[in-house]
């Protein structure tokens, strides 16, 4: 077996008295799209940023490419491409200027980057706009800046912490596509999100972590499968603040008027949720029944929902 | 050494102060230019020499240094405050750079400041009062030292200031009094007795009389005690603005 790109193990980290890591396993083998799902608060931000620099651990080992990132920081970080959770701004410099800056902290004079560069400034729909600065851009042109900045030095692992947090529907799925085709050019990813459906869509391998620590880690159909569990997914005609007492006795997940039950046996319990509901008199507009996904598997292991 | 990295890091601190030059050059000219002219057409009759020298001359060699002092401290302070503001110390943290490469690169940038700054004092000082300069290398050598003491030092403060307040404070309380006390307008003979012996405290009291002597050839204290306080304090500032940055306090976590 060739070295993996990316391996952690026993990692612990707190900020003051809060534990952040309690003991984060992470194997992700060179080429892998590997998502690590958790809700906000997880620990996902401060486990990239130890394996980056930006954050030191407490105990426990980060390898990159089969070194440490601590003592073989050199080595580790210039495999290494990262598009953080927080973008950055600069007042002083074109963006194109930036990315040549960029280039050169990872030791690439400007007349090698600069066909990467180009090919970047292009493929993300930046060219026209490679004199301007960074506050000039839009929400949506910040982001994709941000994934250049991350690239310009081609590395083979690239890590993006929430690279589709607040962007729309439209440039979410361009980068999806972007992320794709790296990912099929042989590129190692490592990706977070607390959106089920990225990681479910995405990644080949994912880890759930909540509270600092990996609950689960296979490929989504696995996850799926071991569960065995049905989705259900109910549509009320309109919220109610009457449905919390009235669904106390279930686990579900709630976004506006979108109820989601993962149940072992759909046949028996649709029924009695939907009689449940009726009772309390909430109207209910659609329903369907799913077999398991992700969404199923992080509410059985947390006995809540992802964005809860 | 990553030197493409450590080059490109300083050319980056070098281009960013030098874009905005109306704020980073022209001042530190215009306000030197001030000063010479009110008291060179004004004061000077009503002032008597000082140490033999006319008094707007006197006063030249003390401009330049707390030109080039706080030109130096405010450059590496501010660039370096401003990156963690904004967010853009990661892209740095988290390259193959080092410490000490990402410190000495900062450093350049605000020594270079300091140096561009104190240079063209000297310039408006020639083109408009005929100030001879004795001692030009020691001189250019004396801006040197303290503009890379000073950029350690303002690295060191950027590093560890939390809010623009924090920078504000130290440039307000602590260095412009010590410049203004350390005897740019004034020689410290003609203080009281405490109060002399409380400039020899005073590290900028070194600069300014250090520099003094290589322009004009007087100074209130020897100048090989200016020449090695200058450089001792070189060497300490440097030190602690490598370690503290290789240590990653308050900014990494
Ligand atoms: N700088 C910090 N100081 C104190 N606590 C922090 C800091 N950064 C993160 N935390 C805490 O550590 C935990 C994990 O945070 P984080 O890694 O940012 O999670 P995620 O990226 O999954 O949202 C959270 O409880 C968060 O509040
Ligand atoms: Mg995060």
């Amino acid at each position: 077996m060739s070295t993996p790109a990316i391996q952690i193990s026993g990692l612990k980290k707190s900020y003051d008295n809060v534990h952040a890591l309690n003991g984060v396993n992470i194997q992700i083998e060179q080429g892998q799209f590997f998502g690590l799902l958790g809700p906000n608060g997880a620990g996902k931000t401060t486990t990239i940023n130890i394996l980056t620099g930006l954050v030191r651990r407490d105990t426990g080992e980060t390898n990159i490419m089969g070194k440490d990132t601590v003592k073989d920081y050199r080595f580790t970080r210039s495999h290494v491409g990262i598009a953080a959770q927080e973008l950055s701004v600069d007042w002083f410099f074109p963006i194109e200027k930036l990315l040549y800056f960029q280039a050169g902290y990872y030791g690439i004079p400007a007349i090698k980057a600069k066909p990467q560069i180009d090919q970047l400034l292009d493929r993300m729909g930046l060219m026209e706009k490679k004199n301007s600065r960074l506050r000039q851009l839009s929400g949506g042109m910040k982001r994709r800046f941000q994934l250049a900045k991350a690239l310009v030095h081609d590395p083979n692992i690239i890590i993006l912490d929430e690279p589709t947090a607040g962007v729309d529907v439209e440039l979410r799925h361009d980068l999806w596509q972007y992320l794709r085709d790296l990912h099929s050019d042989g590129k190692t990813i490592l990706l977070t999100t607390h959106y089920i459906e990225e990681a479910e869509l995405l990644c080949e391998k994912v880890a759930i972590i909540d509270a600092g620590k990996i609950l689960k880690e296979g490929t989504p159909k696995e996850l799926t499968r071991e569960l065995g569990q049905s989705g259900i997914t109910i549509h009320l005609s309109g919220y109610d603040k009457k449905l919390i007492p009235c669904l106390s006795e279930y686990t579900y997940t709630q976004e506006k008027n979108r109820l989601h039950f993962s149940v072992d046996d759909p046949d028996s319990s649709l029924p009695n949720i939907i009689k449940q509901i009726s009772s309390c008199d909430i109207h209910i507009q659609s329903v369907e029944s799913s077999s398991s996904s992700l969404e199923d598997v992080f509410l059985h292991l947390t006995g809540k929902g992802i964005n809860q | 050494m990553n030197w493409i990295g450590l080059w490109t890091l300083i050319k980056r601190e070098v281009g960013r102060f030098l874009s905005v030059y109306k704020q980073t050059i022209l001042p530190g000219v215009i306000s030197s230019g001030l000063y010479i002219v009110v008291f060179g057409f004004t004061l000077e009759q009503r002032i008597s020499e000082i140490n033999g020298v006319p008094y707007t001359l006197f006063i030249l060699p003390g401009l330049i240094m707390m030109t080039t002092l706080s030109n130096a401290t405010s450059n590496t302070a501010s660039s370096m405050l401003q990156m963690k503001l904004l967010q853009q110390l990661p892209d740095l943290l988290t390259a193959p750079l080092s410490g000490f490469e990402i410190s000495f690169a900062y450093i350049v940038g605000g020594a270079l400041r300091g140096f561009i700054n104190g240079l063209m004092v000297i310039f408006v000082g020639v083109l408009l009062i005929d100030m001879p300069v004795q001692n030009i290398w020691g001189t250019l050598g004396f801006i040197f030292l303290v503009s890379w003491a000073f950029a350690s030092m303002g690295l060191l403060l950027g590093q560890l200031a939390d809010t623009w307040d924090h920078l504000a404070t130290m440039q307000n309380f602590f260095l412009t009094p010590l410049s203004f006390l350390g005897g740019i307008f004034y020689s410290i003979k003609m203080l009281p007795d405490w109060a002399q012996t409380i400039s020899y405290f005073n590290p900028i009291y070194y600069m300014i009389n250090g520099i003094r002597h290589t322009i004009l050839g007087v100074s209130d204290s020897d100048p090989m005690v200016s020449f090695f306080m200058a450089l001792i304090m070189t060497i300490i500032f440097s030190l602690s603005a490598m370690l503290v940055m290789k240590s990653g306090k308050k900014i990494k976590l």
